[in-house]
Protein backbone atom coordinates (compact mmCIF):
# COMPACT_ATOMS: atom_id res chain seq x y z
CA UNK A 1 0.00 0.00 0.00
CA UNK A 2 1.23 3.49 -0.87
CA UNK A 3 0.24 6.54 1.18
CA UNK A 4 0.51 10.23 0.39
CA UNK A 5 -0.69 13.46 1.90
CA UNK A 6 -2.06 16.28 -0.24
CA UNK A 7 -3.47 19.77 0.33
CA UNK A 8 -6.84 20.56 -1.26
CA UNK A 9 -6.31 23.10 -4.03
CA UNK A 10 -9.93 23.76 -4.98
CA UNK A 11 -10.77 27.29 -3.91
CA UNK A 12 -13.83 26.23 -1.92
CA UNK A 13 -13.08 22.63 -1.10
CA UNK A 14 -13.95 19.05 -1.93
CA UNK A 15 -17.65 19.83 -2.27
CA UNK A 16 -20.05 18.77 -4.98
CA UNK A 17 -18.30 19.09 -8.34
CA UNK A 18 -14.67 18.78 -7.20
CA UNK A 19 -15.71 15.73 -5.16
CA UNK A 20 -17.51 14.20 -8.16
CA UNK A 21 -14.44 14.70 -10.39
CA UNK A 22 -12.21 13.13 -7.75
CA UNK A 23 -14.58 10.17 -7.23
CA UNK A 24 -14.68 9.62 -11.02
CA UNK A 25 -10.88 9.57 -11.16
CA UNK A 26 -10.58 7.27 -8.14
CA UNK A 27 -13.12 4.88 -9.68
CA UNK A 28 -11.30 4.94 -13.03
CA UNK A 29 -8.05 3.97 -11.26
CA UNK A 30 -9.43 0.43 -10.98
CA UNK A 31 -7.71 -0.26 -7.63
CA UNK A 32 -8.89 0.38 -4.06
CA UNK A 33 -8.33 4.00 -3.02
CA UNK A 34 -9.03 5.40 0.43
CA UNK A 35 -9.09 8.98 1.61
CA UNK A 36 -9.09 10.45 5.12
CA UNK A 37 -8.95 13.87 6.72
CA UNK A 38 -7.57 13.98 10.24
CA UNK A 39 -9.66 11.59 12.35
CA UNK A 40 -12.38 11.37 9.67
CA UNK A 41 -12.15 8.25 7.57
CA UNK A 42 -10.50 6.58 5.88
CA UNK A 43 -13.43 6.20 3.50
CA UNK A 44 -13.68 4.60 0.06
CA UNK A 45 -12.61 7.31 -2.39
CA UNK A 46 -15.02 5.82 -4.94
CA UNK A 47 -17.97 6.74 -2.69
CA UNK A 48 -19.35 10.22 -3.28
CA UNK A 49 -21.04 10.17 0.14
CA UNK A 50 -17.82 9.11 1.84
CA UNK A 51 -15.81 11.86 0.17
CA UNK A 52 -18.46 14.56 0.79
CA UNK A 53 -18.72 13.42 4.41
CA UNK A 54 -15.10 14.46 5.03
CA UNK A 55 -16.05 18.10 4.48
CA UNK A 56 -12.55 18.92 3.17
CA UNK A 57 -12.04 22.63 2.51
CA UNK A 58 -9.43 24.57 0.60
CA UNK A 59 -6.08 24.23 2.36
CA UNK A 60 -7.10 21.13 4.33
CA UNK A 61 -4.70 18.23 4.25
CA UNK A 62 -6.04 14.80 3.25
CA UNK A 63 -4.33 11.42 3.12
CA UNK A 64 -4.67 9.03 0.19
CA UNK A 65 -4.02 5.28 0.49
CA UNK A 66 -3.80 3.17 -2.65
CA UNK A 67 -3.44 -0.60 -3.03
CA UNK A 68 -1.97 -2.57 -5.87
CA UNK A 69 1.03 -2.56 -8.22
CA UNK A 70 -0.03 0.66 -9.92
CA UNK A 71 -0.37 2.48 -6.57
CA UNK A 72 2.38 5.02 -7.18
CA UNK A 73 1.13 6.03 -10.62
CA UNK A 74 -2.46 6.24 -9.33
CA UNK A 75 -1.30 8.40 -6.42
CA UNK A 76 0.60 10.70 -8.79
CA UNK A 77 -2.52 11.43 -10.82
CA UNK A 78 -4.92 11.70 -7.85
CA UNK A 79 -2.57 13.99 -5.94
CA UNK A 80 -2.19 16.19 -9.03
CA UNK A 81 -6.00 16.32 -9.36
CA UNK A 82 -6.57 17.30 -5.72
CA UNK A 83 -3.87 19.99 -5.89
CA UNK A 84 -5.71 21.64 -8.79
CA UNK A 85 -8.44 24.20 -8.37
CA UNK A 86 -11.34 22.04 -9.51
CA UNK A 87 -13.68 24.95 -8.80
CA UNK A 88 -12.04 26.71 -11.73
CA UNK A 89 -14.44 26.17 -14.68
CA UNK A 90 -11.58 25.23 -17.05
CA UNK A 91 -10.75 22.24 -14.84
CA UNK A 92 -14.16 20.75 -15.56
CA UNK A 93 -12.72 19.32 -18.78
CA UNK A 94 -10.41 17.08 -16.73
CA UNK B 1 -49.71 27.14 6.63
CA UNK B 2 -50.19 28.13 10.28
CA UNK B 3 -49.22 31.69 11.11
CA UNK B 4 -45.99 31.58 13.05
CA UNK B 5 -45.94 35.30 13.65
CA UNK B 6 -42.56 35.66 12.00
CA UNK B 7 -40.88 33.45 14.58
CA UNK B 8 -38.81 30.69 13.00
CA UNK B 9 -40.30 27.43 14.23
CA UNK B 10 -37.07 25.52 13.96
CA UNK B 11 -34.23 27.89 14.57
CA UNK B 12 -31.87 25.01 15.35
CA UNK B 13 -31.58 23.80 11.79
CA UNK B 14 -32.00 27.06 9.96
CA UNK B 15 -31.30 25.69 6.51
CA UNK B 16 -34.36 23.43 6.15
CA UNK B 17 -37.79 24.86 6.95
CA UNK B 18 -41.04 22.84 7.01
CA UNK B 19 -42.40 24.60 3.91
CA UNK B 20 -39.31 23.48 1.97
CA UNK B 21 -40.13 19.78 2.48
CA UNK B 22 -42.26 18.25 -0.29
CA UNK B 23 -43.22 14.60 0.01
CA UNK B 24 -44.88 12.42 -2.62
CA UNK B 25 -43.70 14.48 -5.62
CA UNK B 26 -43.99 13.25 -9.20
CA UNK B 27 -41.62 14.04 -12.05
CA UNK B 28 -41.19 12.92 -15.66
CA UNK B 29 -37.39 12.87 -15.68
CA UNK B 30 -34.35 14.28 -13.90
CA UNK B 31 -34.61 17.62 -15.69
CA UNK B 32 -38.16 17.94 -14.40
CA UNK B 33 -36.84 17.26 -10.88
CA UNK B 34 -34.13 19.91 -11.24
CA UNK B 35 -36.76 22.40 -12.46
CA UNK B 36 -39.05 21.59 -9.52
CA UNK B 37 -36.10 21.86 -7.13
CA UNK B 38 -35.24 25.29 -8.54
CA UNK B 39 -38.86 26.45 -8.36
CA UNK B 40 -39.01 25.33 -4.72
CA UNK B 41 -35.92 27.40 -3.80
CA UNK B 42 -37.44 30.40 -5.60
CA UNK B 43 -40.76 29.87 -3.84
CA UNK B 44 -39.23 29.86 -0.35
CA UNK B 45 -37.35 33.06 -1.18
CA UNK B 46 -33.84 31.56 -1.03
CA UNK B 47 -32.86 32.33 -4.64
CA UNK B 48 -33.94 34.33 -7.68
CA UNK B 49 -35.03 32.54 -10.89
CA UNK B 50 -31.55 32.94 -12.46
CA UNK B 51 -30.25 30.45 -9.88
CA UNK B 52 -32.86 27.88 -10.91
CA UNK B 53 -31.63 28.23 -14.53
CA UNK B 54 -28.04 27.72 -13.37
CA UNK B 55 -29.08 24.48 -11.60
CA UNK B 56 -29.91 22.99 -15.01
CA UNK B 57 -26.56 24.15 -16.37
CA UNK B 58 -24.74 22.66 -13.41
CA UNK B 59 -26.52 19.32 -13.84
CA UNK B 60 -25.49 19.21 -17.51
CA UNK B 61 -21.80 19.63 -16.58
CA UNK B 62 -21.70 16.71 -14.12
CA UNK B 63 -24.39 14.63 -12.41
CA UNK B 64 -25.31 15.62 -8.86
CA UNK B 65 -26.23 12.04 -7.90
CA UNK B 66 -24.47 11.20 -4.62
CA UNK B 67 -25.70 7.70 -3.73
CA UNK B 68 -28.48 6.10 -1.62
CA UNK B 69 -31.09 7.24 -4.16
CA UNK B 70 -30.29 10.90 -3.51
CA UNK B 71 -29.29 13.73 -5.85
CA UNK B 72 -28.27 17.24 -4.76
CA UNK B 73 -29.17 19.71 -7.52
CA UNK B 74 -27.54 23.13 -7.05
CA UNK B 75 -26.31 26.09 -9.09
CA UNK B 76 -22.95 27.00 -10.62
CA UNK B 77 -20.29 28.99 -8.75
CA UNK B 78 -21.12 31.93 -10.95
CA UNK B 79 -24.80 31.84 -9.92
CA UNK B 80 -24.12 32.22 -6.20
CA UNK B 81 -24.86 35.94 -6.48
CA UNK B 82 -28.51 34.99 -7.04
CA UNK B 83 -28.71 33.33 -3.62
CA UNK B 84 -30.50 35.39 -0.97
CA UNK B 85 -29.93 32.98 1.90
CA UNK B 86 -28.43 29.54 2.40
CA UNK B 87 -31.26 27.02 2.37
CA UNK B 88 -32.19 23.47 1.46
CA UNK B 89 -35.24 22.14 -0.36
CA UNK B 90 -36.35 18.52 0.00
CA UNK B 91 -38.26 16.74 -2.77
CA UNK B 92 -39.26 13.13 -2.26
CA UNK B 93 -40.06 11.07 -5.36
CA UNK B 94 -41.71 7.82 -4.24
CA UNK B 95 -41.98 6.48 -7.83
CA UNK B 96 -38.31 7.08 -8.50
CA UNK B 97 -36.70 8.96 -11.39
CA UNK B 98 -33.92 7.68 -13.62
CA UNK B 99 -30.82 9.78 -12.96
CA UNK B 100 -28.07 8.66 -15.33
CA UNK B 101 -28.89 5.04 -14.58
CA UNK B 102 -29.49 5.58 -10.85
CA UNK B 103 -32.92 5.40 -9.24
CA UNK B 104 -33.44 8.71 -7.44
CA UNK B 105 -36.06 8.93 -4.68
CA UNK B 106 -34.92 12.13 -3.00
CA UNK B 107 -33.59 15.42 -4.39
CA UNK B 108 -32.04 17.84 -1.92
CA UNK B 109 -31.88 21.27 -3.58
CA UNK B 110 -29.04 23.42 -2.26
CA UNK B 111 -28.79 27.21 -2.25
CA UNK B 112 -25.50 28.52 -0.90
CA UNK B 113 -24.00 31.95 -1.30
CA UNK B 114 -20.57 31.22 0.12
CA UNK B 115 -18.59 28.16 1.14
CA UNK B 116 -21.01 27.03 3.89
CA UNK B 117 -22.31 24.28 1.62
CA UNK B 118 -19.11 22.31 2.29
CA UNK B 119 -20.36 21.87 5.88
CA UNK B 120 -23.95 21.33 4.68
CA UNK B 121 -22.89 18.62 2.20
CA UNK B 122 -20.65 16.95 4.75
CA UNK B 123 -23.48 16.75 7.30
CA UNK B 124 -25.95 15.50 4.68
CA UNK B 125 -23.50 12.84 3.46
CA UNK B 126 -22.93 11.59 6.99
CA UNK B 127 -26.69 11.24 7.52
CA UNK B 128 -27.10 9.35 4.23
CA UNK B 129 -24.26 6.95 5.09
CA UNK B 130 -26.56 5.42 7.72
CA UNK B 131 -28.72 3.13 5.55
CA UNK B 132 -31.78 3.24 7.88
CA UNK B 133 -31.79 7.03 7.86
CA UNK B 134 -31.47 7.15 4.08
CA UNK B 135 -34.32 4.64 3.79
CA UNK B 136 -36.60 6.76 6.00
CA UNK B 137 -35.89 9.87 3.96
CA UNK B 138 -36.84 7.97 0.80
CA UNK B 139 -40.05 6.50 2.18
CA UNK B 140 -41.49 8.55 5.06
CA UNK B 141 -44.89 10.18 4.69
CA UNK B 142 -44.32 12.57 7.60
CA UNK B 143 -42.65 15.95 7.08
CA UNK B 144 -41.60 15.94 10.76
CA UNK B 145 -39.52 12.81 10.08
CA UNK B 146 -37.55 14.64 7.42
CA UNK B 147 -37.04 17.68 9.64
CA UNK B 148 -35.88 15.49 12.51
CA UNK B 149 -33.49 13.45 10.33
CA UNK B 150 -31.95 16.54 8.76
CA UNK B 151 -32.00 18.66 11.93
CA UNK B 152 -28.23 18.30 12.39
CA UNK B 153 -27.48 20.04 9.13
CA UNK B 154 -26.25 23.54 9.71
CA UNK B 155 -23.76 25.86 8.11
CA UNK B 156 -21.37 25.33 11.01
CA UNK B 157 -18.52 22.83 11.06
CA UNK B 158 -19.28 19.80 13.21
Amino acid sequence: MAVREVTIGSRVGLHARPAALFVQAATAAGVPVKISKGDKGPVDARSMLGVLGLGARNGDSVTLEVEGETADAVLDSLVALLEQDLDEPAAADA
Amino acid sequence: MPDRGGQPQRAASGVLSPEAVRLGCKATDKWDVVRQAGALLVEIGAVSPEYAEAMLERERSISTYVGEGVAIPHGTDDSRRYVTRTALGFLQLPDGVDWDGNDVRVAVAIASSGDEHVAVLSALAQILMEPEQAERLRTTTDVEDVLALLADISTEED
